[in-house]
């Protein structure tokens, strides 16, 4: 250990050790960011949301709730905001179970020792360290109408060409393969690591009742691994419902947006539209709506939290 | 989702995913598991086949890419594709690439420096306000990234910060999950060894420099591969904030890609490129990644 000696008497020796500012001087600069760039952008964003904000304009006249009353008005804004919505709900009910059942059945196989294991568990995280648009393009070109794998499959096997990323719900199909293939590994990992957690000696109590393979995982296994699919299943509707890059990747929200989800629409309504408190109020609304799924899953953080102390 | 948690708890002991099943021994049942390998086998190559799709593609002449049947193999192998896409005026690959290299080191460094310090304030500094802070801090989690997008991008304009790489840089760095990820870990480390250097004579920063950092590399490496992929994979902020030559590689190759739809030798090829540095840095730094998922996605 270096032993330092404490400074030489003078001005500076006040802030050494136990001087009461101390401590806030250690969280200024996480205090100063977060500010500036956190709190205050919320509290912008409700002013911006009330007022006409026109980035060419010098004043912004307030106008209360009028973009908020607008989602449920006869506007444009009301069809595109819930169409949007109703879009991205579809996408989350579809590929979240996609997501956690495939996942815990990904672990399941995994979980024991088997050759190449560890070859294996990579080859199903790695798709997810890709950025989205690489993601995307690759899943693009998987689909493509004429020569893209997917078609050449069903042409191999005798089944007409369909032109997936023109068709209506056809689109999604790209959209929601691409996404399983790219973050399932993730989830996959926090259940093998759930596995783990789970004491050898239950199955082997089991095992000495005479339970089969399929009835350790059945009332065993699932019954365990609650509180991660809990977590799990939080998570994944989270990251679902702010889809946004795989659509504009892949099929650019088309046909005619049919695969457009609501950030989708809210960043056109900002930044192609220069709708900015139209769609700040949008964000707001939409805000809270996960806001609702946050909460929960804050709370199942906090209990694991809690766990943790004990220990 | 409808059951009620299950009264029994899961011991909170972290064991990362290892090679054995407790103290069971490895293949005690070989031959039953020829299914179960021969099963992952398929996955493996499905998970694959999009990757091995994209490199073959891009080294196949424009033809070949439309070529009926389907060439798995490059039937006229060429690098023609990586060669006049590095090389077009179209889209500077290399200087995207340096972009996200860039605003990825800085953005790493600045995060954990900002968290490093308030973790330990909040772990091993008492103060008035301490708690609420951090709970105010924590419940800032709760508060989705569309919330805060377009007044923050209003500030960009406001700061002057458009196409700059401040506007990358700089609005991200408060996080509150580092600050929770890295104050969880100074908790656990034993005051002994803090008080010890303390008698020694060494003030706050000396104990966080030479006593707590040391023993804290797991969580610090687990939060810069987080922080680190996070920031160079990042596309919808960039998107907004950044354009031309300031573009980051995951926005700039989709804009390559409108320029260049119907060539997917080339597409493939620059896809490609933006792949490969990422998927290396995941073999290098795989242990810390799939461990920090594991621990951090269930302890926190």
């Amino acid at each position: 250990m270096t032993t330092t000696h404490p400074r030489a008497p003078g001005g500076r020796r006040g802030l050494h050790d136990n001087h009461p500012l101390v401590p806030y001087l250690f969280l200024l600069p996480h205090a100063v960011f977060f500010l500036v760039f956190l709190v205050y952008p919320i509290v912008f964003g409700l002013y911006i949301s009330v007022h006409r904000w026109d980035p060419l304009s010098d004043t912004q006249p307030f106008v209360g709730a009028e973009f908020y009353l607008n989602l449920f008005r006869d506007t444009p804004q009301r069809d595109f905001f819930w169409r949007t919505l109703i879009n991205t709900l579809l996408f989350t009910a579809i590929s979240v179970p996609l997501l956690v059942a495939t996942a815990l059945g990904l672990a399941q196989l995994l979980f024991r020792p088997i050759a190449l294991r560890t070859v294996f568990r990579s080859i199903f995280f790695m798709p997810g360290i890709l950025s989205v648009s690489v993601m995307g393009i690759l899943w693009r070109w998987m689909f493509e109408n004429q020569s893209g794998l997917v078609n050449n499959v069903l042409g191999a096997l005798g089944h007409p060409t369909i032109p997936f990323l023109t068709t209506d719900g056809w689109a999604w199909v790209p959209i929601t393969v691409g996404t399983v293939w790219w973050t399932i590994g993730f989830n996959m990992t926090l259940y093998l690591a759930a596995m783990g957690n789970i004491p050898t000696s239950v199955y082997e109590a089991a095992e000495l009742d005479g339970a089969s393979g399929a009835q350790k995982f059945r009332f065993i296994t699932v019954p365990l691994l609650q509180p991660t699919t809990l977590f799990v299943v939080v998570t994944t509707v989270l990251a679902s419902l702010q889809l946004f890059g795989q659509p504009q990747v892949i099929t650019a929200g088309g046909p005619a947006r049919g695969t457009q989800s609501v950030i989708m629409y809210i960043t056109e309504e900002a930044f192609s539209n220069n709708q900015f408190s139209s769609a700040t109020a949008m964000s707001f609304v939409f805000g809270l709506l996960m806001l609702v799924f946050t909460a929960i899953q804050f709370r199942t953080m906090a209990r694991d939290i809690r766990g943790g102390d004990r220990t | 989702m409808t059951d009620p948690l299950p009264a029994t708890r899961l011991p909170t002991t972290p064991v990362p995913v290892t090679d054995t099943l407790g103290g069971r021994p490895l293949r005690r049942r070989g031959p039953r598991d020829l299914p179960r390998f021969a099963l992952l086998l398929l996955l493996a190559l499905l998970f694959l086949a999009p990757l091995y799709w994209m490199v073959s593609t891009s080294f196949k002449p424009e033809a070949d890419t439309i070529a009926v049947p389907v060439q798995w193999i490059p039937a006229h192998p060429t690098i023609d594709n990586y060669r006049e896409i590095l090389t077009s005026p179209d889209g500077n690959i290399l200087r995207w690439a340096w972009n996200s290299l860039f605003t990825s080191v800085a953005f790493t460094a600045a995060h954990l420096t900002v968290c490093v310090l308030a973790a330990y304030a909040f772990a091993r500094l008492s103060f008035p306000g301490r708690d609420a802070w951090f709970w105010f801090v924590l419940s800032s989690m709760m508060v989705p990234g569309i919330v805060t997008l377009i007044p923050s991008y209003i500030m960009m304009i406001q700061l002057n910060w458009i196409d700059t790489f401040h506007a990358l840089i700089w609005p991200g760095v408060a996080g509150a999950f580092g600050v929770f990820l890295l104050r969880q870990f100074f908790v656990g480390i034993p005051r002994e060894l803090e008080e010890a250097a303390r008698l020694d004579g060494a003030n706050h920063l000396q104990v966080l420099w030479f006593v707590i950092l040391p023993l804290s590399i797991p969580a610090l490496a687990t939060l810069a591969v987080f922080s680190f992929m996070a920031s160079w994979n990042n596309y919808v902020w960039p998107l907004f904030v950044v354009h031309g030559d300031l573009q980051t590689l995951p926005v700039g190759i989709n804009s390559f890609s409108s320029r260049y739809t119907t060539d997917y030798g080339k597409l493939m090829a620059g896809t490609a490129i933006a792949a490969v540095p990422v998927l290396v840095v995941y073999l290098l730094a795989q242990r810390y990644l799939e461990q920090g998922i594991a621990v951090t996605g269930l302890k926190e």
